[in-house]
């Protein structure tokens, strides 16, 4: 069978061309496959959600709780089938599956993009891939905002608002765009089925495409090599061949994700739509958005108010702070690759130690993001009585400003003080060799 | 070196390249802006999305209560939601609820306490007043401040607004006032007396001129 299959397909070329592709064994190399594994669990579970989810707004009655006939309760189809996809044998389960597995693939997105940054791996030649990555960690944010407003209950419906009001925000341009993008002035009548357009078949598509070109890539240009590699066989490729050493691997990370993800669904619950209840006049109290766009959200806690008419178009906080800021640090994100001016092809992942400005400025980066993301937690912060509304502002102002200075120069240090002690490593067993060769 | 350089008569393939797809981007450029035009579907104004107009009658907003008509005897310093009940075409009750920007907020103040910049004409016996009640930040629905007593908060990003004073915006990021509905009272029911006195979210000044303007010819 094997050689019927390969007069017919090659998959002899196909084995050397792709199968023989060398994994390099390091634990921090499995990050980009746990995002991958993610995307695929996330496109199954969503399918089978999709065979049950109601993609429209308007209004029919409930049929858990149908109220009387002339006040009938009457809820919107989206809602309510997200209640019936609760009441379905395993229902909720599915969707806490693809909840959880949407925050994995983010966190795993982030984390695989750090390994990237602080070993220098977007160095020549990878940089398209660095902005390839970046595009994708776009698209999946966005992908799993629309996915957070289908089930359209009250939190759903709130969250849309903003995303609403900060797209209308952008001067000149913003309410028509906002009004293309959700189908009318809010909340049109056609906003479901066009964000569900989006979550379902424009997103996952821009993301398909893009994991296609980001691997085809991969597979060019080959992944760093470790520094393992450089010992053993300089300038050659050191690693396990996909088929069949690494398959083996990934089929068991995958499994043990699979299991830990279930594990999570099985005893903690996403997005409870009872709870919230359907689109209501009742604002929930400190709404809050998902952990990785909450540095957005902090950022609009702490500016402050103000408004400029420029040649018609309206400059406001929101837009300065939803759009303009975060565009600049994308923007700063993207640079990243051209902020390197060498020559020559890197081929060996970098000890982050060696590099300690890039390596410090990473970190006071994730520092400036983590305190812009508790600046996001300014109204639980001042019930609790750590701040008071007079000074939150400018606290957390300040912090912005000195905790990444302060995590920039520690870093500094710290490397220092490995770099110190390694080199006194280096020296004492230097001695010890040369003084071994003495005798 | 000759002085004639090689002319090359026909184009070159590069050349040909770049031009066709120069025009395919150029076509596949205003053919999507032709698509995105009707991404954004046309607004009718129906009476159910109109603004608070005058006449209306203010109704419980709440999920429990919707509908019910509002006595002044039920508010409070405690927000009130409501939503402005106007009539359709046959003359039927019909709750402007169309457009949820038209959620109402509405309190009641011993006499004395609302003071300007609060248009004390537009309220009752300046004690009741009504307000939009959609932040101007971001469009979310403001609450009661949990900490300070009779001040009002948005659980969005916590702007703050003193209703006693016009709703100015005493913290946090809402770069305007909440606009202030103009309220008489009418037998026991609380009426709207005319439009909202200045631009209440999402609209802008010109916007909400035009929109007034709108309502008016659709009524008359
Ligand atoms: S929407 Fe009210 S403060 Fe942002």
């Amino acid at each position: 069978m094997n050689q019927w299959l390969d007069e017919r397909l090659h998959i002899s070329r196909l084995n050397d061309k792709f199968l023989r592709k060398a994994f390099p064994v390091h634990h921090s190399f499995f990050l980009g496959e746990i995002t991958l594994f993610s995307l695929i669990i996330l496109i199954i579970t969503g399918i089978v959600l999709a065979l049950s989810y109601e993609p429209s707004n308007s209004l029919i009655v409930n049929s858990f709780d149908p109220g009387t006939a002339d006040k009938p309760n009457l809820i919107p189809a989206a809602y309510h089938s997200a209640l019936k996809i609760n009441a379905m044998p395993f229902g909720d389960m599915l969707r806490r599956v693809h909840h959880w597995t949407a925050n994995i693939m983010v966190a795993a997105a982030v984390i695989h993009m750090m390994r990237i940054y602080f070993t220098g791996a977007f160095k020549k030649p990878r940089e398209i891939n660095w902005w390839i990555g970046m595009l994708l960690l776009i698209f999946t944010a966005l992908t799993a905002v629309t996915g957070y407003i289908l089930p359209y209950d009250n939190y759903a419906y709130n969250t849309v608002k903003v995303v609403y009001g900060i797209a209308a925000s952008i001067p000149w341009i913003g309410s028509w765009l906002a009004q293309a993008a959700f189908a009318g002035n809010f909340p049109g009548e056609g906003i479901i089925p066009r964000i569900y357009g989006y979550h379902i078949m424009l997103l996952p598509g821009i993301l398909l495409a893009l994991t296609g070109a980001h691997m085809l890539l991969m597979i060019k240009q080959k992944h760093t090599q470790p520094q393992y590699a450089k010992r053993i066989a300089y300038k050659k490729i050191v690693g396990v061949p996909l088929l069949t050493q690494q398959t083996p691997i990934m089929l068991m990370l995958t499994l043990l994700f699979a299991g830990i993800v279930l594990l999570f669904s099985a005893f903690i619950p996403v997005h409870p739509v009872e709870f919230f209840g359907p689109p209501s006049t009742t604002p929930i109290q400190n709404i809050k958005p998902d952990w990785y766009l909450l540095w957005v959200f902090g950022a609009l806690a702490i500016i402050p108010s103000f408004e400029l008419t420029i040649f018609g178009g309206i400059i406001g906080s929101e837009f300065v702070g939803a759009i303009l800021l975060p565009t600049v640090v994308i923007a700063a994100m993207f640079a990243v690759p051209m902020l390197d001016r060498s020559k020559d092809n890197n081929y060996y992942a970098e000890n982050p130690t060696n590099h300690p400005v890039r390596l410090a400025i990473g970190t006071s980066f994730m520092a400036l993001l983590i305190i812009m993301s508790v600046a996001g937690y300014k109204p639980d912060l001042i019930s609790a009585n750590v701040l008071t509304t007079g000074n939150a502002n400018t606290v957390l102002w300040i912090l912005m400003f000195v905790v990444p200075a302060v995590t920039y120069f520690a870093t500094i240090g710290i490397v220092r003080g490995i770099r110190a002690l390694r080199e006194a490593d280096e020296r004492e067993s230097l001695a010890h060799s040369t003084a071994a060769a003495d005798d | 070196m000759t002085r004639y350089r090689k002319q090359d008569p026909e184009m070159t393939r590069r050349r040909f390249i770049n031009a066709a797809m120069g025009t395919t981007a150029t076509v596949g450029i205003v053919s999507l802006v032709g698509v995105l035009g009707t991404a954004n579907p046309v607004f009718r104004l129906t009476r159910d999305k109109m603004p608070p107009v005058e006449g209306d009658v203010l109704v419980h907003a709440s999920a429990s209560k919707e509908g019910e008509i509002i006595k002044p005897s039920e508010l409070s310093e405690q927000l009130i939601r409501a939503w402005p009940m106007g009539k359709d075409k046959e003359g039927n009750n019909l709750i402007r609820k169309g457009d949820p920007n038209n959620v109402l907020a509405v309190f009641r103040y011993p006499k004395g306490q609302i003071v300007a910049p609060t248009n004390l004409e537009a309220t009752i016996d300046g004690e009741i007043v009504a307000y939009s009640d959609i932040c101007t930040h971001a469009g979310c629905s403001v609450s009661d401040d949990d900490q300070q007593e009779g001040q009002m908060k948005c659980p969005c990003h916590s702007g703050q607004y003193d209703p006693k004073r016009g709703c100015i915006v005493v913290g946090g990021p809402p770069p305007r006032p909440l606009a202030q509905l103009p309220i008489k009272m009418d037998g026991d029911k609380l009426v709207v007396a005319g439009f909202f006195l200045e631009n209440p979210y999402p609209f802008t000044e010109a916007e909400w001129e035009a929109r007034k303007e709108a309502v008016k010819a659709q009524l008359a």
